[in-house]
């Protein structure tokens, strides 16, 4: 900026005008005389620039020193004398003051503070709180003034002493000499009449936020020395408010807690959240919003939500039970707001699931146990109807809990997976749950589903998809679900070829293909039958038309389908010379067309149509099989004649258990009696003498004479037993299979990781159990596919 | 602090020999000593009538100074490629003590 030196021309110093030293005292006196006129708000007499200059000579003449402390006593007196003039007199008000009176007649004189009316005590406090922001403000206001007049000592010597500015310093003062003013006790009258108020609000008074907003900002406002981050609000004030919101929120719970019911509680606590967290963010500071918050939570819901979801009469049970919809939201927001993981909400709705799964299964098992008798219920019908029962009331809580968990609680997954425990957990803990479900599907298949749309076919379907995930032991199902497919397709007994596909298909989805593999080869064999049928019928047209007898065969596969259909011993039957003709010349047309296959006939899956004369008129019978060879024996018998239930055996070889319940079918039920048996009782004895009966009469030509007890009734206990033991067996395979699948995979494996890796390829089918894993390992050690490793007993390697 | 109709409004500076001169508040504003001395919300006498007295300061040295401030203000805006400000030598060492009590931030 200045020009290069080429022109010489002297630099004179500027001239002094001002004359050796200046005299300190005067300009202070000029300086504090103005400050003075500037609290009494006198500033617009005063002229800057003078003020400025004055500051700047001092400083100039190296007086910044004494002046910053000048300045600094002049005014902490200053203040000291406001507090005792202006702010101490109101400060009383506040407090409790006292009286001397008289006691008696006796002339006792003692002293006695009595409070003053709680409403003037809270006047004074406003007022109070109203005065000091009085003061302050005209004192940020004189402060800055005076920061600006002295704004070349700031610049110079403060800044180079590293000192605080005059502004600050004055701050600080106000600080000390008011608030911390040991005498009159300012700041903590201050936090007093605060805490007062807010007790007030808290109660449900209206009061002065707007006071006492501006009370805090100046606290906020004063900073600490030396202590970075700290103001006096938070040093001093917060403190006590944490410490008596403690207390507060303590008796507050206690106090709720013995008062209102869940609900209300619930009502309640929210309401006091919202509360503190209006007063932290409008009036008080916003660095205490936390603070506060984490104290009622603490408080109000941490320590005391046990005991507020226990609660029997209006806990978690009640309101799930009365579908306190608006309850559970408010339960859950407030559960989630302490624990993100909601261990106590999720603990209890476990535990209330169980309880009434429990009870599901309880009453489902009663009602086997103790049929109603007065609805005629009979023992197997009362097996299934308990089939019904448990999968529609399983079915009803799912569904009860879905919409409260999506209601309420968000379709939280941690609560999800809860409840999936929780279900799963009392689902399997009833024993027969495959076999009800596979009841329950059978039923609609055969009956339920009649005349629905597809739609509705296929939601019913679905619910029963819901149940099946949660079955463990899968395998179970299938076998039931086969032995049940087995028969409806048998029987023609299913209502829908495409529902029934339907069903598969969901099946296939959920646990894949092997599966649904043999329900499909069940349904192959079926189609294949039928054209086998087909052919034989054009056959039996070309060979042999004089034939009478019309004979359709379904030819199964015997791998697909329920072991017990295939075991030969029990289905001996002899049958009458046409059938077995019959018979043969199938055989022998099967087997031309399939060389290699051995064909086994399975008379109790079968049925026939007779035609019979009565002596009224003729009918036509369905019956089983078996009921037609015993019929067929009264062919050849003369009018009255008749058979003992032992002849009868020794003529047709059927096992007995059959044909008891044939000849009961045929000569017990009241309208079928077909023939007559002596004596007449529900019992078939071996000495029983069956005759025809020629008398019979019924309004319909064609009857249908079904076998006692045909209907899918539960399983007896032996038959469950054996359905049982068979599972195992599978069970056993499956194991050795997957063991040997995966050693072969991995050569070399450490005894816990293929207990685990088993566990986990057989966890579609079902749950197997650490023993049995034991002992399958230990047999494919005997059988040599793994051996043990040397080095460690616990490491097995792979044979090939 | 500053005037929001600064660029308009016009300020008197006048010099310990009694010449005034009548910059723009905004020019005057440059000078954080004049700038806290003219600001509408302290309550002194210069604020109220945007006047300010500078008995230490010559009436050629105060014109030197309002150029000056002109001269910053102009080119407040790109610090690139300004001109010299021309300042006389003898000037100089006055002008340095003048700006120091006016708190010229940009000297």
């Amino acid at each position: 900026m200045m020009s290069s030196g080429k022109s010489r021309v002297k630099m004179r110093p500027p001239r002094n005008r001002d004359s050796g030293d200046v005299n300190f005292d005067e300009s202070w006196a000029v300086l504090s005389t103005a400050m003075q006129e500037m609290y009494r708000k006198n500033a617009s007499r005063l002229s800057y620039e003078e003020l400025y200059r004055t500051a700047y000579t001092l400083v100039l003449k190296k007086h910044a020193e004494r002046l910053y402390n000048s300045f600094k006593t002049f005014v902490a007196q200053h203040l000291r004398d406001i507090v005792a003039t202006e702010l101490a007199p109101l400060a009383s008000n506040t407090a409790n003051s006292l009286l001397t009176s008289t006691i008696g007649g006796g002339g006792v004189t003692s002293t006695i503070a009595v409070p003053l009316a709680a409403a003037d005590k809270r006047e004074g406090g406003i007022r109070f709180l109203k005065a000091v922001k009085a003061q302050w403000d005209d004192h940020c206001l004189c402060m800055r003034m005076i920061s600006d007049i002295l704004m070349y000592m700031d610049r110079v010597y403060c800044k180079e002493l590293q000192l605080p500015l005059i502004y600050d310093a004055g701050l600080a003062l106000f600080r000390d000499h008011v608030i911390r003013n040991n005498e009159f006790q300012v700041g903590e009258h201050i936090y007093a009449i605060i805490l007062d108020q807010i007790q007030l609000e808290r109660d449900g008074d209206i009061v002065d936020t707007s006071a006492i907003k501006a009370a805090v900002l100046m606290l906020e406002s004063l900073t600490e020395d030396k202590i970075d981050g700290e103001t006096v609000y938070s040093r001093s004030f917060e403190p006590k408010f944490l410490r008596s919101s403690v207390e507060f929120y303590t008796t507050e719970t206690e106090k709720l807690s013995r008062e209102c019911d869940s609900s209300q509680y619930l009502i309640k606590t929210e309401k006091r959240l919202q509360e503190e967290y209006e007063r932290a963010m409008s009036y008080l500071s916003v660095t205490s919003e936390p603070k506060i918050t984490k104290i009622v939570e603490e408080n109000l819901i941490t320590k005391n939500i046990v005991s507020v979801i226990r609660s029997d009469a209006s806990g978690l049970t009640f309101m799930i039970a009365n579908d306190r919809l608006d309850d559970l939201k408010r339960l859950y927001r407030l559960c989630k707001r302490v624990d993100p993981e909601i261990t106590d909400l999720r603990g209890a709705l476990n535990a209330r699931v169980i309880q009434q799964g429990a009870e599901i299964n309880q009453d489902a098992l009663e009602v086997l146990k103790h049929p109603d008798k007065s609805k005629g219920v009979t023992a197997q019908n009362a097996a299934t109807a308990a089939a019904f029962k448990w999968v529609e009331e399983v079915l009803g809580l799912k569904e009860n809990y879905d919409r409260i968990l999506n209601g309420t609680m968000d379709g939280d997954n941690q609560i999800q997976t809860s409840l999936t425990n929780a279900f799963s957990s009392f689902i399997n803990q009833m024993n027969r749950c495959s076999e009800f479900l596979s009841l329950f599907i059978d039923d609609n298949l055969k009956k339920g589903l009649k005349g629905k749309t597809e739609d509705e076919a296929e939601a019913v379907l679905d619910r029963a998809i819901t149940l099946f995930r949660y079955i463990a032991d899968k395998d179970m199902f299938e076998t039931y679900y086969k032995t049940h497919l087995a028969k409806r397709l048998l029987g023609g007994r299913s209502i829908s070829d495409d529902v029934e596909r339907m069903m598969i298909t969901k099946l296939k989805m959920e646990v894949g293909f092997s599966f649904t593999t043999k329900l499909e080869g069940m349904f192959k064999d079926m189609k294949v039958s039928n054209d086998i049928m087909q052919e034989y019928k054009a056959h039996v047209q070309n060979t042999d038309p004089e034939r009478t007898i019309d004979l359709t065969v379904s030819v199964l596969t015997s791998t697909n389908w329920p072991v017990s259909l295939s075991t030969v011993e029990s289905h001996t039957c002899v049958y009458p010379p046409e059938i077995e003709r019959i018979k043969r010349s199938f055989e022998k047309f099967y087997v031309d067309r399939h060389s290699g296959r051995v064909l086994t006939w399975n008379p109790n899956m079968g049925n026939a149509d007779i035609r019979v004369a009565f002596r009224k008129r003729k009918h036509e019978l369905n019956v089983s099989t078996y009921a037609m060879v015993i019929l067929m024996l009264f062919n050849d018998l003369a009018d009255g004649e008749s058979l003992t239930y032992e002849e009868i055996k020794a003529a047709t070889s059927i096992p007995d258990n059959e044909l008891i319940r044939n000849l009961q079918s045929l000569a017990v039920v009241p309208k079928t009696r077909i023939l007559i048996k002596q004596p007449m009782s529900k019992d078939i004895n071996a000495a029983d003498r069956f005759s025809f009966n020629v008398e019979f009469e019924s309004q319909y030509i064609r009857i249908k004479i079904p076998t006692v007890a045909y209907i899918n009734k539960t399983e007896t206990e032996t038959e469950r037993k054996g359905t049982m033991d068979k599972v195992d067996e599978l069970r056993r395979y499956q194991t050795d299979a997957a063991i040997v699948r995966i050693m072969k995979a991995r050569k070399t494996l450490e005894h816990n990781i293929l207990v685990a890796e088993v566990t986990g390829q057989l966890s579609s089918h079902f749950h197997p159990d650490a023993a049995l894993i034991k002992k399958r390992i230990d047999a494919m050690l005997e059988r040599e596919y793994i051996e043990r490793s040397a080095e460690n007993r616990q490491m097995y390697h792979y044979l090939a | 602090m500053a005037d929001m109709s600064g660029d308009r409004e016009y300020v008197r500076l006048v010099s310990s020999d009694g010449f005034e001169y009548s910059i723009l508040r905004s020019a005057a504003a440059v000078s954080g000593t004049l700038r806290g001395m003219l600001s509408q919300s302290s309550n002194f006498v210069e604020a109220k009538q945007n006047r300010v007295v500078l008995p230490n300061i010559s009436g050629v040295l105060l014109e030197k100074v309002c150029e000056y401030l002109y001269y910053n203000l102009k080119h407040q805006n790109n610090p690139g490629n300004i001109p010299e400000f021309d300042v006389p030598p003898e000037m100089a060492l006055e002008l340095l003590v003048a700006s120091d009590f006016l708190d010229g931030k940009h000297c």
